[in-house]
């Protein structure tokens, strides 16, 4: 893209009312990030109609305004309520909620938004300089070089499953297990749907996240009502300004966190069949690894909500890039988005660069506005938001519960979904009693169809045979650093439990709270 | 005293909203609609079939003067919505636009799925799917003989399917030449497209996406009765003298009993957009041809092809599951 159409891209979307608009977008998605249980993907499918009436980029840029914000917003929740907004900021709570227990809300959420920023900006440079070689390259990446990143990817549940790897595998195994439900992709024969049609696609993830995530957080927090409220009662808002304000010394440690979780999320969002949360839950895992204090995690570090949240907003444009290059959506986002391109005679491809170089230039400008727009707005809304701790849980429950079942009706139109979302209340709450890692669990579930549709397409694609597999380098280089982690992986453990054995005995008293660890 | 009291006065509610719906019975044939239309669609916002339900909404409700709220309510196929459809009331404040296959194709395919032409008002058809066998622009083979010829030499090719109807179509022709398939499982158009333009499959069965990549794919054989717009010059799987082409045609389906009045008030809204400049941009653009069937053509339709597609999956051996 050169520079001199980008310049001109920005004269068109640089006026009143298309800047309006942008923030309309931001603004919508923010807050629908912040509410637990409602997401992106239901703020786009329900505006989308509303758009018919604006002008094509002005409609184009609010609706990708909405994808942007929500990624943003769904950090707020995830730090100030331990109940993300939506399941790809799952792995922000697990370090943001310690901090905002600690008086350093304002810290965690101002992190939270640079990161998100800084992620999304990069990646939309990423996707206006590269849709197109980048695309070309993702053609590359087939099914058997898919599923070695998979397998490879399925080690994190190791390195995130909390104080005993036995229980983050076996939660990691329950995911896998209800990622069978459905229509089996060879032969067609439904698994475990028990003659429901609403089965046959699967469980939904949206009402199993928000059951898991937002609902059975609910229930345990109803549980420790009195304690949390003397808590709060007690966390003053510390007024210290190195609480309040990110630092230099936190941004020299976030740094390369940031720069790693973008790279990973850029990475995702590329590749198709992946999404927002295995980014995110990826670059968590990856700078937990990479950190001088990985036992650390999970008690209110901040590099963790920096991993997470540039890594969940990155995927967001780059996503777009196998859209905008071969017309192939890359996320759900990206899919709902195709219709709404359309509808403003916009079609996703490699010819639209040909066909339409100027409105494809203002939507890269309008990206662009958004990414600084999503600053702004967030950096005020969260001086907003960041009262909620103030708040009384008996107040923010109920209105938490009621968003959670608006949440899971929406995707699908059907009460089918709350019952999902009850069912799975149940399994998340004994989950979070009995301290089995919700996140290895989600892990497991988000990458389990995905790996066994690229597995099973590798077979064929192989022909059987496995001395096929040498024709694939790029696969082969992941099966190898799957078997050197697991090995790394083993023996650290090994090594940990003979060295620390009261290491988790203090952890649990840094945290300040008598939460079950997540 | 008392509850003889309550007793009479919920009889006579009763007596009055009975009364009231009958009223409203014979009235609403002539003043429908009076009230916004609920449009379920079977599929995933943003897919073709959304689209074009999208579109048609827009110029239907410009016809009727009410809103039309479009519901997604996907599953199985469409088989979520249809079934959502035969519980609603027949007052044509429910309806749903989807692919007919739901009816004409989904039953023999899965146990589950029960439907009849019969079970349904059919409220006429506004597109149709091109689909077709495709394969890569430069593969060394141009029509449907050609790729039997080369497959002869080449046998463990990948052939991706996309849904049982398209393995049964890669079944019939490798039953009847000999061919030795490699059936690999895709997800979604996205993802087929992706493997044929990856070239980790040298031929799949598309629903009509393909017309999107005319550079990059090109199609060997379609899959309907008739020769499709967009490929003129592409011979029909039946000309080839596999007698399995299926057309797939989108509109309205509407609960069984409806009255007539209303299933002729929609149809003639719904052929508005054969004419409407935006909708014939909108699914222009998208490649989908527009190929307008009233109620009456509709359901006649819709009794041939279903004893016809169940023909051709019973012949094939394929048994719904």
């Amino acid at each position: 893209m050169a520079m001199q159409a980008l310049i001109n891209g920005f004269a068109d979307v640089l006026n009143v009312y298309t800047i309006l608009w942008i923030c309309v977008g931001v603004t919508i998605g923010y807050v629908l990030g912040v509410l637990p249980g409602l997401g992106k993907a239901t703020g786009i499918a329900v505006s989308i109609p509303l758009t018919f009436y604006l002008e094509p980029v002005a409609a184009i840029a609010m609706l990708i305004g909405i994808a942007k914000g929500s990624a943003a917003g769904s950090a707020v929740s995830a730090i100030l309520l331990n109940t993300p907004g939506e399941p790809s900021s799952a792995p922000t709570a697990l370090d943001g909620y310690p901090m905002a227990r600690q008086g350093k809300a304002q810290k965690a959420l101002k992190m939270g938004l640079f990161a998100s920023v800084i992620g999304d900006l990069i990646s939309t440079v990423v996707l206006i300089c590269l849709a197109a070689p980048m695309a070309r390259y993702a053609l590359l990446i087939g099914p058997v070089e898919l599923c070695a990143i998979l397998i490879f990817s399925m080690t994190f549940i190791g390195g995130l499953s909390g104080k005993s790897l036995i229980k983050g595998l076996i939660a990691g195994a329950f995911g896998i297990l209800f990622a069978t439900v459905g229509m089996e992709t060879e032969t067609f024969i439904p698994r475990m749907t028990f003659g429901l049609l609403e089965l046959d696609d699967g469980l939904p993830l949206v009402p199993i996240a928000i059951g898991m995530l937002a609902v059975a957080e609910m229930v345990v927090q109803a549980g420790n009502m009195r304690q949390l409220d003397k808590e709060t009662a007690q966390i003053v808002e510390s007024t210290k300004p190195e609480d309040r304000v990110v630092l230099w010394s936190d941004w020299k440690r976030c740094f390369a966190p940031i720069l790693r979780g973008t790279l990973i999320g850029s990475i995702v969002g590329v590749l198709p069949g992946l999404g927002a949360s295995v980014g995110s839950f990826l670059s968590y895992g990856a700078t937990r690894r990479a950190s001088d204090f990985p036992e650390e995690f999970g008690t209110g570090r901040i590099e963790g909500i920096a991993a997470a949240e540039s890594a969940d907003n990155a995927v967001v444009p780059a996503s777009f890039v196998p859209l905008f290059a071969l017309g192939i959506p890359g996320s759900v986002i990206a899919a709902i988005l195709i219709a709404a391109f359309v509808l403003h005679g916009l079609t996703p491809g490699p010819r639209m660069f040909q066909e339409q170089p100027e409105m494809v230039a203002a939507v890269y400008a309008s990206m662009l506005c958004a990414s600084f727009i999503l600053l702004i707005i967030g950096y005020t809304g969260q001086r907003l938001f960041a009262q909620v701790t103030k708040v009384p849980i008996r107040l923010i429950i109920p209105c938490v519960l009621f968003l959670c079942c608006i949440g899971a009706y929406m995707e699908t139109g059907s009460i089918f979904a709350i019952y999902i979302m009850l069912a799975f209340t149940v399994f998340g709450f004994l989950a979070k009693k009995l301290d089995f890692s919700f996140v290895t669990f989600l892990i497991g579930y988000v990458i389990g169809p995905s790996a066994e549709l690229s597995f099973r397409q590798s077979l064929q694609i192989l022909d059987h045979r496995w001395v096929g597999l040498l024709d694939h380098p790029i696969a082969l280089v992941f099966v190898a650093l799957t078997a050197v982690i697991l090995v790394v992986l083993a023996r650290s453990r090994t090594r940990n439990i003979n060295s620390l054995p009261d290491q988790t005995a203090g952890t649990n008293t840094t945290t300040g709270g008598n939460r079950e660890t997540s | 005293m008392k509850h003889l009291n309550r007793r009479t006065i919920a009889a006579a509610i009763a007596a009055l909203t009975l009364g009231l719906s009958g009223l409203t019975g014979a009235a609403f044939a002539q003043d429908y609609p009076t009230k916004p239309i609920t449009m379920l669609v079977g599929y995933n916002a943003g897919g073709q079939t959304d689209l074009v339900a999208r579109a048609a909404a827009k110029v239907m409700s410009d016809a009727l003067g009410q809103p039309i709220n479009v519901v997604n309510k996907p599953g199985a196929g469409g088989g979520v919505a249809a079934k959502t459809l035969t519980q609603a009331t027949p007052d044509g404040y429910t309806i749903m636009f989807h692919a007919n296959s739901v009816v004409n194709n989904a039953p023999f395919l899965m146990k589950r799925i029960t439907f009849t032409p019969d079970d349904f008002e059919w409220g006429g058809f506004i597109t149709v799917y091109q689909a077709g066998l495709i394969t890569q622009k430069d593969a060394p083979f141009d029509d449907l003989d050609g790729f039997v010829k080369w497959a002869k030499e080449n046998p463990g090719f990948n052939y991706a399917t996309l849904s049982p109807g398209a393995r049964m179509i890669m079944s019939e022709i490798a039953k009847k030449e000999g061919l030795d398939a490699n059936f690999m499982p895709v997800k979604g158009g996205g993802e087929m497209i992706n493997a044929i333009l990856g070239k980790q499959a040298v031929m799949a069965m598309s629903g009509g996406i393909h017309a999107k990549y005319p550079d990059d794919i090109k199609t060997l054989a379609v899959l309907t009765t008739f020769r499709q717009p967009s490929w003129p010059d592409v011979k029909s799987i039946d000309e080839y003298g596999y007698a399995l082409s299926m057309d797939g045609r989108a509109g309205l389906m509407l609960p069984k009993g409806t009255p007539a009045a209303i299933v002729k008030r929609l149809s003639t809204a719904l052929a508005n957009a054969e004419t409407d400049e935006t909708f014939i941009k909108i699914t222009g653009t998208a490649n989908i041809p527009i190929m307008y069937l009233n109620s009456e053509a509709a359901k006649g339709e819709m009794m041939r092809t279903y004893k016809e597609y169940g023909e051709i999956y019973r012949k094939a051996g394929v048994e719904p599951r």
